[in-house]
């Protein structure tokens, strides 16, 4: 509960410190070069993904009130609810860049992200995202649209690799994937693996955005006898699926991966005793040993008493990121921010990273982390340990990105 | 030997969906009153008996707990606003539950945070049950076993008690019931209460399968009134058979077509009120 409160104290602060100017003069600034600084945050706040966006919505307005003043402007953030669906995604955004926004951070699933990038093309604008589909650094690419996370191919290479060295003998896999362009993705790369590899590929079930429902899914998996049961949903998605799969009593059965959890906020919500033995990916963990994490990570438990999670983490580092562009810019016109933000390298929250100028995709470590007995956690947030990382990512050839 | 499984996961998962749906089934039934808010007491239920447990309560102190914190602010939560809309066209029943439906989401968002949390099951039901190559968890069987008593519980207080005799005839005719010297706003509590206290009853069972998180509520509504409306608005063993329907072909549609799982129900809803306005049992 003491948790709980420090995150709503957290909210305010951070809504306090860095939205609370009144309409007329964010309306205003928005629009005039002399006034705040407006970065719009397209987040679902509300709906099956709100926790990530809320988290989210927090490092954005960290990433606002670290900066305080940017080209002589004071920053603010602008949280934009997308709900996590397309269509109001889009009109959101339509009217945010109505009222004169060019630069967003957020969008934290797929298909909300791949609409929303090319709308901001389209206006001249600005959209750096953390979520996952390889289109949106790849097919759909465009001058507008920029990402930091590592994308689906590089989160199946960093997790199912290593796990296949690691474990010669598990020679049958099982996945669980979301139908949307996220589990595609995912599901298309670790089958490439598989083939590659030598690996049975032993069944896959499919299942909508809205299930919570696993029972079945787990039912055909315990059918197939894998040695290996990957799943490729994502958020409490992934939860459901995980905790559902340890009440079947697989964790004893099969080694469970789950390639692309969403971080700390998650272990918290299934408990240690669940997640030990776990495999998990994921883009960002709060013992990284960089200089800009360290820091992170200390201002955040000092100021909101909390351990930023892999939400806060992402949308603090993009809008940043695009801070960071508007000042070696000099301006916050979308031109100059997007030349900016092309090629650009810098010390991030995983250490050196760099945005690769053809494709606008931040090269960066991914992770592999395996959960830990609650009896060796050394704090409360010490939910797993890091048994490998490194950098996989297909060229912009290959992942198909012809830039207009 | 898939589908067989299938059909066995379909048949607990079942009565999980009756137990959802029945105080749904219940308050409409027998108060014709559109509540769009029960999903929110399951939602209540679920983080109750969450907060129960890490507060140190065993689990099986912490559902019954639940439950019964549930039904009395649901009886509070009737008596000081729902019955003021009763009289009144269902649109506005949607309209004031909805509202109250949203509130107690965000509310739960305040008190408990965004994130959602893990319930274990009881220790002595932790593990699984194994028979060749099916294996089902033993809490998920306690459910079954459960729900199912609970089941033969209310229909004979429902059906075969005096109590039940005089909530059946307050809910057709609180005229008459009042003038016989019987209190009908308080039967109409009473029948509020149940209802949702066995939504926060399902709630708190739900917990060790799904864990808590703040949007529950909204998942467990929908599959409420597709088991009503299925089984016959109002209807008891409908509410019954429609979940166990519900449960077994979603279960079966994770092998046939799994991607067209849900698509498949609600369909199935459709076609049923298409060809059976009043639902497999519904009353005329």
């Amino acid at each position: 509960m003491r948790e709980r409160r420090q995150f709503l104290k957290a909210s305010l602060a951070g809504a306090l410190g860095v939205s609370g100017l009144p309409l007329s003069g964010f309306l205003r600034g928005a629009l005039a070069d002399d006034g705040p600084l407006v970065i719009g945050a397209p987040l679902p706040i509300s709906g099956p993904f709100a926790a990530n966006g809320k988290y989210a919505s927090m490092g954005a307005a960290f990433a606002a009130r670290e900066a305080g003043k940017v080209l002589g402007r004071p920053v603010t953030v602008a949280d934009i609810d997308t709900e996590g669906k397309p269509a109001p995604a889009v009109r959101k955004m339509q009217e945010a860049m109505a009222q004169g926004t060019r630069l967003f951070a957020g969008g934290i699933l797929s298909s909300e992200a791949l609409v929303m990038g090319k709308e901001a093309a389209k206006s001249d604008g600005v959209f750096i995202t953390t979520a996952g589909a390889d289109e949106i650094t790849g097919s759909d690419c465009n001058r507008g649209t920029f990402r930091w996370t590592v994308p689906t191919f590089g989160a199946i290479a960093q997790t199912v690799r290593p796990l296949i060295a690691q474990m010669p003998q598990a020679k049958r896999w099982y996945t669980i994937t979301p139908q949307y362009v996220f589990g595609e993705g995912l599901l298309g790369a670790a089958k490439a693996v598989f083939q590659e590899k030598g690996i049975e590929h032993v069944g896959n079930s499919y299942h909508s955005l809205a299930e919570k429902e696993f029972s079945g899914y787990l039912t055909n998996a315990i059918a197939a006898k894998p040695d290996v049961l990957l799943l490729l949903n994502f958020g409490s998605q992934s939860s459901d699926a995980l905790r559902q799969a340890v009440s079947f009593g697989l964790k004893k059965r099969m080694t469970i991966v789950l390639a692309w959890a969403s971080g700390l906020e998650q272990f918290e919500a299934l408990g240690a005793d669940l997640c030990e033995g776990v495999y998990f990916g994921a883009q960002y963990w709060h013992v990284i040993d960089s200089p800009l994490n360290k820091a992170l990570v200390a201002k955040v438990r000092e100021t909101a008493k909390m351990t930023p999670n892999y939400s806060f983490a992402g949308s603090y580092q993009i809008t940043k990121l695009l801070l960071d562009a508007a000042t070696k810019a000099g301006g916050a016109e979308g031109p100059a921010v997007i030349k900016a933000l092309e090629g650009m390298r810098y010390s991030g929250l995983t250490g050196e990273e760099e945005i690769r100028a053809a494709d606008h995709q931040t090269i960066k470590d991914y992770y592999l982390l395996k959960g830990k007995a609650k009896s060796a956690m050394a704090d409360k947030d010490d939910f797993a340990d890091i048994v490998h990382s490194g950098k996989s990512f297909l060229s912009p050839e290959a992942a198909g990105c012809k830039m207009a | 030997m898939t589908y067989l499984f299938q059909i066995l996961n379909g048949l607990g998962l079942g009565m999980l969906y009756f137990l959802l749906a029945v105080g749904l089934s219940i308050i409409f039934g027998l108060l014709q009153f559109v509540n769009f808010a029960h999903g929110a007491f399951y939602l209540l239920g679920a983080y109750l008996a969450y907060e129960g447990t890490e507060r140190g309560l065993s689990f099986w102190a912490a559902m019954p707990l639940a439950a019964l914190l549930v039904a009395g602010l649901a009886g509070l939560t009737e008596r000081l606003l729902l019955r003021r809309v009763y009289k009144l066209p269902h649109t506005f029943h949607i309209l004031v539950t909805v509202g109250l439906a949203l509130v107690v989401q965000e509310a739960v968002i305040i008190v408990w945070g965004p994130i959602g949390g893990t319930v274990a099951p009881p220790e002595e039901l932790s593990g699984v049950m194994i028979a060749g190559d099916f294996i089902y968890p033993e809490y998920r069987l306690f459910v079954i076993a459960f729900t199912a008593v609970l089941a033969a519980g209310l229909w004979w207080l429902l059906d075969r008690t005096r109590l039940g005799a005089i909530v059946r005839a307050g809910s057709e005719s609180p005229s008459n019931m009042a003038l016989l010297g019987y209190d009908t706003l308080r039967i109409n509590t009473a029948i509020f209460a149940l209802g949702a206290g066995l939504a926060g009853l399902a709630g708190a069972l739900a917990a060790p399968i799904r864990g808590v998180e703040p949007f529950m509520g909204v998942e467990a509504l929908g599959i409420a009134f597709v088991v009503v409306v299925i089984g016959g608005m109002g209807s008891y063993v409908g509410a019954l058979a429609a979940g166990i329907l519900v449960g077994v072909v979603q279960s079966l549609m994770a092998t046939l077509w799994p991607e067209g799982a849900r698509l498949v129900i609600y369909l199935g809803m459709a076609a049923i009120i298409m060809a059976m306005p009043r639902g497999l049992f519904g009353r005329a």
